[in-house]
């Protein structure tokens, strides 16, 4: 029986450190403001509070998570069920209050009108704390040893979670790599340096550093002058983990003609 | 990071991908060419005009039988005072002129504040590049403004054509139908699920913020380590990345003209706007590019419209 009451623990940090990591996700990379206004309980208090009280929201996730994961507490045991019984609460009223509003749970992913499912999960979590807390052991236990009633606690969590559908719609249908904003420079840069057409020109090149970079489209240019005051530019292609990699060599004061040329696939 | 010549970026993208690299100008199967001549009136007749150009020429034009101008209303040609700026639409090499446009300014930005009874004195944030500026609208033609800016209260967008005068910007005519939303909220783009497609329509508009005789455009999707410039990369129209440099191939759909532009500044304000051109046709929502007067005016469009209808390519 103890193994009934403890299997559900597991689940419940993993659930609260997701939460905590996407909504910070959210806050951080910003999107457009006023975007955050779509979502969540954050549509319940003015916009000037709205990315604060979301961050508020994930701290107090965080710390149940870890308390749930280190001690056998009853006060983050409650904390936890007090945390999606309050969900559930708010979940309804923003239901009730603003049915154009995501439920924000884990951040702009949970962006679909609040629905039966969301609501679902928030009381199907609020049972699964209350379950845990007369639990034995520490969560790090109880994930160590996993078992089937932890199995059938994903499955049923998968099941009402529609953010798993909307994440499988994101991957098939992504924006062409022309729309979307591409990795860091550092890390095309870095890319660039593990290709063949690198090694091929590196001797050749005054400064490891790039004088001038630019994207294109899918492509990133990354400008070098060679010793003999030519231009050497790369191009890397922005998708893929081993992008193509072209490379030109242009003479600086004829910017016409294109005396060298050499493509070179990574 | 210098930007030691963004000319010098479509040589070397063109040389790395084996493209040709295109040249900036217009298309030579679109009709006529029409210049587009700038300068200050030094003295005009019903025939012949005389200006000042940027670069300190004297020039000597024929006035078209049939032309027309507008100094914040539609003039003879004949009565525009010396001393203003124009710019012109010019055929036959830039010696015959059809249409002046007399010290016309375009005025585009987020509202800020709005003060007066009757004279409105209206200060709009006109993007991180453009700086704040301050615009008088005569109550004449504020009825007809605000008609197209029922939001008219700061934090939307203003969008006007008018004209300068002692030292004073005022607006006349509306040069859009204002965006419901403010600023800040910009509508997604709509989704694209296949691969790009090679020509994006939408709305070409102009903006005086580029130097008289300038040929560019300000591209909103730029990227925000290119430009210095925290708020690009905004747009509703669905537009690819480009950089400073690269260059644009509009066709303005009105009048079946093309020409290449390089784009030469960042649009972030034009993004925000996810209008529509009802020049023609009504076009796809959102702005592709903010052109230069100069290349506005080759490519057939009209300064007081303030928009047509585009396809946008890569040159």
């Amino acid at each position: 029986m103890t193994l009934v009451l403890e299997s559900q623990l597991p689940l419940l940090i993993v659930m609260l450190v997701l939460g905590t990591a996407a909504k910070v996700a959210t806050v951080t990379s910003g999107g457009e403001p006023g975007s955050l206004s779509r979502l969540g309980p954050a549509v319940l208090v003015p916009e000037r509070w709205q990315a604060p009280a979301l961050l508020v929201c994930a701290a107090g996730e965080l710390v149940l998570a870890a308390g749930l994961l280190l001690t056998t507490h009853p006060l983050f045991r409650w904390g936890t069920v007090g945390f999606f019984a309050l969900s559930t609460y708010v979940l309804l009223e923003l239901r009730r209050r603003r049915p154009d509003a995501g439920c924000g749970c884990f951040g702009e992913v949970s962006a679909a009108p609040v629905g039966l499912r969301s609501i679902g999960r928030a009381v199907a979590l609020a049972g699964m704390a209350a379950m845990s807390v007369w639990a034995t052991v520490p969560g790090w236990q109880a994930a160590a040893a996993p078992s089937w009633w932890t199995a059938a606690g994903v499955a049923l969590l998968a099941m009402l979670s529609p953010e798993i559908e909307e994440l499988i719609d994101r991957v098939r249908y992504r924006a062409p790599c022309e729309q979307r904003p591409g990795p860091a420079e550092s890390v095309t840069l870095s890319r660039l340096r593990s290709s063949g057409a690198w090694r091929a020109h590196r001797g050749a090149l005054t400064s490891p550093e790039p004088y001038d970079t630019w994207r294109e489209l899918c492509w990133r240019f990354f400008a070098f002058r060679n010793h003999d005051d030519d231009d050497v530019v790369f191009a890397v292609y922005l998708s893929g983990r081993r992008p193509a990699v072209r490379v030109a060599v242009v003479s600086s004061e004829d910017s016409d003609s294109l005396p060298v040329y050499t493509p070179v696939s990574a | 990071m210098g930007h030691p010549s963004v000319e010098r970026r479509r040589v070397l993208s063109a040389a790395a991908l084996g493209r040709e690299k295109g040249v900036p100008g217009p298309d030579p199967g679109g009709g006529e060419p029409l210049r587009a001549v700038a300068g200050e009136v030094l003295d005009v007749s019903p025939h012949l005009i005389t200006i000042e150009t940027p670069g300190g020429a004297e020039e000597r034009l024929v006035i078209a039988p049939w032309a027309t101008a507008w100094h914040g209303a539609e003039v003879a040609p004949a009565d525009l005072p010396a001393g203003s700026m124009v710019l012109m639409r010019a055929l036959r090499d830039g010696r015959v002129v059809e249409r002046i446009w007399a010290d016309t300014t375009r005025i585009t930005g987020t509202i800020l504040s709005i003060e007066g009874r009757k004279d409105l004195t209206v200060e709009l944030d006109c993007g991180p590049h453009r700086g704040h500026r301050t615009i008088v609208i005569p109550y004449r033609s504020s009825g007809r403004l605000q008609v197209r800016h029922p939001k008219f209260e700061p934090g939307y967008l203003f969008d006007a054509i008018g004209v300068r005068r002692d030292g004073a910007s005022l607006a006349l005519l509306p040069a859009t139908s204002q965006p419901p939303y403010p600023a800040r909220s910009v509508p997604p783009p709509p989704p694209a699920y296949a691969g790009l497609q090679s020509r994006i329509a939408g709305t070409a508009t102009w903006s005086d913020a580029f130097d008289e005789d300038e040929r560019g455009a300000g591209y909103p999707m730029l990227e925000r380590s290119d430009t210095g410039c925290a708020q690009t990369g905004v747009s509703c129209a669905g537009l690819p990345y480009l950089a400073l440099g690269s260059l644009l191939q509009i066709r303005n759909v009105c009048t079946d003209r093309t020409a290449n532009v390089p784009v030469v500044a960042c649009g972030c304000v034009a993004g925000r706007f996810c209008d529509r051109c009802v020049e023609c046709d009504t076009s796809p929502r959102g702005r592709v590019a903010e052109l230069s007067p100069s290349s506005y005016v080759e490519l057939g469009g009209e300064l007081v419209k303030g928009c047509f209808n585009a396809q946008l390519g890569l040159g």
